[in-house]
């Protein structure tokens, strides 16, 4: 009986490292993924605006790199979220 | 072949090379390390006192940072001349930007008249903080490395702004800041009415629509914060992993050789580009919020 509790608890063990290395992956991973489309759009959009009106270029680039970070700032909340599941 | 071509061709071959030659050493077997905690290089170790006083790496990095601010400008402002010379052009432009880009066009010129010494020390404050990061200091006290005989601390990169508490306490000053100007402006009541937006007048939206700012500016608190945080302190652990931590956790000494051109790239990333960009990032929104705050309408 103690012999097979200790094989549960040492399997629970192993599914809690598990846990941890799924939540780093998914917190780093599915943010990278809506992270990176965000950022696409953003400087697709950024070329086509410029090419629609090329004087404008430095007024769009201000607002395209406020884009451009916030887009990027999604990307490290799951991967802090991550980091922190899987070191704490 | 033009020269590039051929620094190019050369560089690579050295790079094979060298992949081959440590694979050819060490062979690819893999064993993992127990010892090595990454997330050490974070821990801040109390060097004098102990408690909310401690003085510790952070707070010599907050130093750095804040002599550097300081230090430069006024050193640059003490020798001006009517012919700049490029250390004065370079700084004189900063200043531009900061003004022009990011204080006057996010509010009106009496608020910005106010506000742009705040924002400007923000925006260098965080951008020296950022970059003094990238520089590596003798301050990782967990490692130490005997040089005859004197045992010193290793050299690490840290960054004052890859701990959550420095972000928080600018943005609880910003959070501050932007509230007492709006309610200054407006008057409790007439503040906590601009937060709804013009054109809805269902009264129950109106009321739903209310709380949903109301949230939304405690949610700007954790979201200014945990941005510049997280941007520098998931930098800051690319660089780790990709030049020799991944290689020290797992064992393999040729992954080291592999994927050490990828950690040089970011390190520039983050230099050139990161660390500028959050600043900015930082400045502006405090700019964008002081600006709403008093702003006629929403």
């Amino acid at each position: 009986m103690l012999s097979f509790l200790t094989a549960i608890f040492a399997q629970a063990d192993a599914g809690a490292d598990a846990g941890k290395a799924i939540a780093l992956g998914v917190g780093g991973g599915l943010g990278a993924v809506g992270a990176g489309v965000g950022i696409g759009i953003i400087f697709g959009k950024v070329i086509e605006s410029v090419t629609r009106q090329p004087e404008m270029r430095d007024e769009i680039t201000g607002i395209q790199w406020l884009g451009f970070a916030l887009t990027e700032a999604c990307f490290f909340y799951g991967l802090v979220a991550g980091l922190i599941a899987f070191f704490l | 072949m033009s020269t590039g071509k051929r620094i190019a061709l050369i560089v690579g071959g050295i790079y094979l090379f060298l992949i081959v030659l440590s694979i050819g050493i060490f062979g690819w077997s893999r064993l993992d390390n127990n010892e090595f905690k990454p997330q050490n290089e974070f821990k801040l170790d109390d060097w004098i006192g102990s408690g909310p006083f401690a003085f510790n790496k952070a707070v010599l990095y907050l130093i750095i940072a804040s002599v550097l601010t300081v230090g430069t400008m006024l050193w640059i402002s003490r020798r001006m001349k009517a012919r700049p010379n490029r250390v004065q052009t370079a700084v004189e432009w900063i200043y531009t930007a900061m003004r022009d880009n990011i204080t006057r066009g996010n509010m009106d010129d009496a608020m910005a008249r106010k506000w742009f010494p705040f924002i400007a020390t923000l925006f260098l404050f965080i951008w020296f903080s950022n970059l003094i990061g990238y520089i590596p200091l003798p301050t990782n006290t967990h490692e130490k490395v005997d040089v005859l005989g004197v045992m010193i601390p290793s050299f690490a990169l840290y960054a004052a702004t890859a701990n959550l508490s420095i972000p928080l306490a600018l943005a609880l000053v910003v959070f501050v800041a932007y509230n007492v100007e709006g309610i200054r402006a407006k008057g409790v009541g007439g503040y906590l009415k601009s937060l709804i937006p013009d054109g809805i007048d269902n009264p129950g939206m109106k009321a739903f629509v209310f709380v949903l700012e109301f949230l939304s500016n405690f949610m700007r608190l954790i979201s200014l914060s945990v941005r510049l945080f997280a941007n520098i302190l998931a930098g800051h652990l690319i660089i780790l992993f990709m030049t020799g931590g991944l290689a020290v956790l797992l064992g393999i000494e040729a992954l080291g050789v592999i994927i050490i051109p990828a950690g040089i790239a970011i390190f520039l990333f983050e230099v050139g580009l990161v660390a500028t960009l959050q600043a900015f990032i930082f400045a502006t929104l405090t700019a964008i919020y002081l600006g709403g705050a008093v702003a006629e309408h929403h």
